[in-house]
């Protein structure tokens, strides 16, 4: 696979060659004001400096961060909810329409409301991000532990299963595929908010690189900053679908194009109740 | 129904394993009511291979559900192994016609659920499931997930994961019926040798007569609207059975009448 060069790759290579060797030309040519329009081989070279000086590091490591709190606060609450919620109809009587309510709200409209409560530090880019990352996690935990196949419960139940043993080993194993559907969809909404909030105001962060470069017209900058949150998505989403194939073996092996049916269905329900 | 006269090798044991008395229910759908069940009323002994053969609608799988403890029975009573049916058991293992098997589980995994279930040791779950995948014929399949293995894989461990538990009757829902003939055939074999060694009673709900006919030391054969038993015979054919032999022709006729069909000559 990695050496056998298919003709798509080559038209592939050929295309991305093509545009940045395009871009380099017309950034040279004076065709364009190549401080708006800075080449690909000035953005690599800001780029290098801004990794020698320590400040793109520390920039990427205040997001990470961010991210990977809210990220995680975010989804133990959306799977804590979720459960409980599937478990206890009373609980999703009592708190379902605000939570719906709260739901249909974007998260990047709170931006300016958390700031305002928490100022521009860190708690208020951790809440915006748990915020935004709770609801697709809540929601699919929930449609996971409700619809778990009645089927597998009865041969659990035949086998003896029941109480917290057929928690554990049946309803959040059988809950596991939209769990971690809701959980992918988490971790683009988390960089979503987290460039929002840093835009909105940050001392730190990849969002207030591209911020502050905007205001000192470094556009090579601007682009260093967009490149390293293509990477950033990129990368979360590798590591969180090998760590899946990893963890979970069976995920996504059997009926892939069923499940996925099968969640947007359950989704589409949820809407409708 | 026919008085069986035969005296089984346990009737040391007394009380059938299975007594249902004047069983019926009802299945309210909202737009009516659907009589799946007459009044039956039937003993099973301990060691019989029970099969219950007819067209759909007849309430073989009721019936099997209500003995699986899923569905309570409108009327009437049944019990099995001297106690009232509350709720599935694991004293009553069951085979499902889509396997059922845990998909998040490796075949051993799922051989040992009922074992886990019940708080046993974990050497002690590896030990009987590793001897059930041998009784089976996948010794070698423990470590493979349910994704990795054919549909007649797939339901040998899920014969193997419902007989884990030592249940005292076998329930098995059409349990072939989506394997393909080759496969269904080997099956019913493996079926017959397992009964043969371990002698549990099972009891197999299949419209396929000739399935039936394989397997059954005792079949009952049922009829629709509303489900009842119109046949009860003793199976005695010797095994292994012939598809081809006259007295298998035989009985493929009478209990094809039975069930309302016209025969192919």
């Amino acid at each position: 696979m990695a050496f056998g060069v298919s003709r798509h790759s080559v038209a592939g290579i050929i295309g991305t060659l093509a545009f940045f060797g395009a871009w380099e030309a017309l950034s040279r040519s004076g065709l364009v004001n190549n401080v708006m329009l800075p080449a690909p081989t000035t953005i690599v070279q800001s780029a290098w400096e801004l990794l020698m000086t320590g400040e793109l590091p520390r920039h990427l490591g205040a997001s990470l961060l961010r991210a990977a709190i809210g990220f995680l606060g975010g989804s133990v609450l959306g799977v804590a909810l979720g459960v409980a919620m599937a478990q206890s109809p009373l609980l999703h009587g009592t708190i379902n329409p605000l939570v719906q309510m709260f739901r249909a709200v974007p998260s990047l409209a709170f931006v300016p409301l958390a700031i305002f409560w928490f100022g521009i530090g860190e708690t208020s880019k951790i809440f915006l991000i748990a915020w935004g990352v709770f609801f697709p996690v809540w929601v699919n935990t929930y449609i996971g532990v409700r619809d778990v196949s009645p089927l597998l419960g009865r041969a659990a139940a035949s086998l003896g299963a029941r109480g917290w043993r057929n928690f554990v080993y049946v309803v959040i194993p059988g809950a596991l595929p939209f769990i971690i559907a809701g959980l992918r969809v988490s971790l683009s909404v988390a960089l979503v908010v987290l460039v929002a909030a840093e835009l909105a105001g940050a001392a730190f962060g990849v969002g207030y690189l591209i911020q502050m470069s905007q205001q000192v017209f470094r556009v090579d900058q601007m682009f260093v900053g967009l490149i390293v949150l293509g990477g950033m998505g990129f990368a979360a989403d590798l590591l969180f679908e090998r760590a899946i194939r990893r963890l979970l073996p069976w995920y996504g092996a059997e009926q892939v194009g069923q499940r996925g049916s099968q969640i947007e269905q359950a989704s589409g329900r949820l809407v409708t109740k | 129904m026919n008085a069986r006269v035969e005296i089984s090798s346990q009737t040391a044991v007394g009380e059938p394993l299975i007594a249902c008395v004047e069983l019926g229910h009802v299945y309210d759908s909202g737009r009516g009511r659907t009589t799946a069940l007459g009044s039956i009323s039937l003993t099973v002994d301990r060691g019989e291979f029970v099969c219950v053969l007819g067209p759909s609608g007849c309430g073989k799988t009721t019936l099997l559900n209500i003995l699986a403890g899923f569905v309570v029975p409108a009327q009437g009573f049944v019990r099995v192994g001297g106690h009232a049916i509350n709720g599935p058991s694991s004293e009553r293992g069951v085979v499902f016609q889509d396997y059922s098997l845990f998909p998040w589980l490796t075949a051993q995994a799922n051989v040992e659920f009922g074992l886990r279930m019940a708080g046993r040791a974990a050497r002690e779950r590896a030990k009987i499931a590793h001897d059930l995948l041998g009784l089976v014929g996948l010794p070698d399949a423990g470590a493979k997930y349910p994704f990795e293995l054919s549909g007649g894989m797939k339901q040998r461990i899920a014969i193997a994961r419902a007989l884990a538990p030592r249940p005292s009757l076998l329930l098995m829902d059409e349990p072939f019926a989506a394997l393909d003939a080759m496969t269904r055939s080997s099956l019913q074999a493996k079926l017959v040798e397992i009964h043969r060694q371990e002698r549990p009673t099972i009891l197999f709900v299949t419209h396929n007569i000739a399935e039936a006919l394989v397997l059954a030391s005792r079949l009952i054969v049922m009829s629709p609207n509303p489900g009842r038993i119109v046949e009860d015979i003793r199976i005695d054919l010797p095994r292994p059975r012939r598809r081809t032999a006259p007295r298998f022709n035989e009985l493929y006729e009478h209990v094809a009448r039975a069930i309302g069909l016209e025969t192919a000559e």
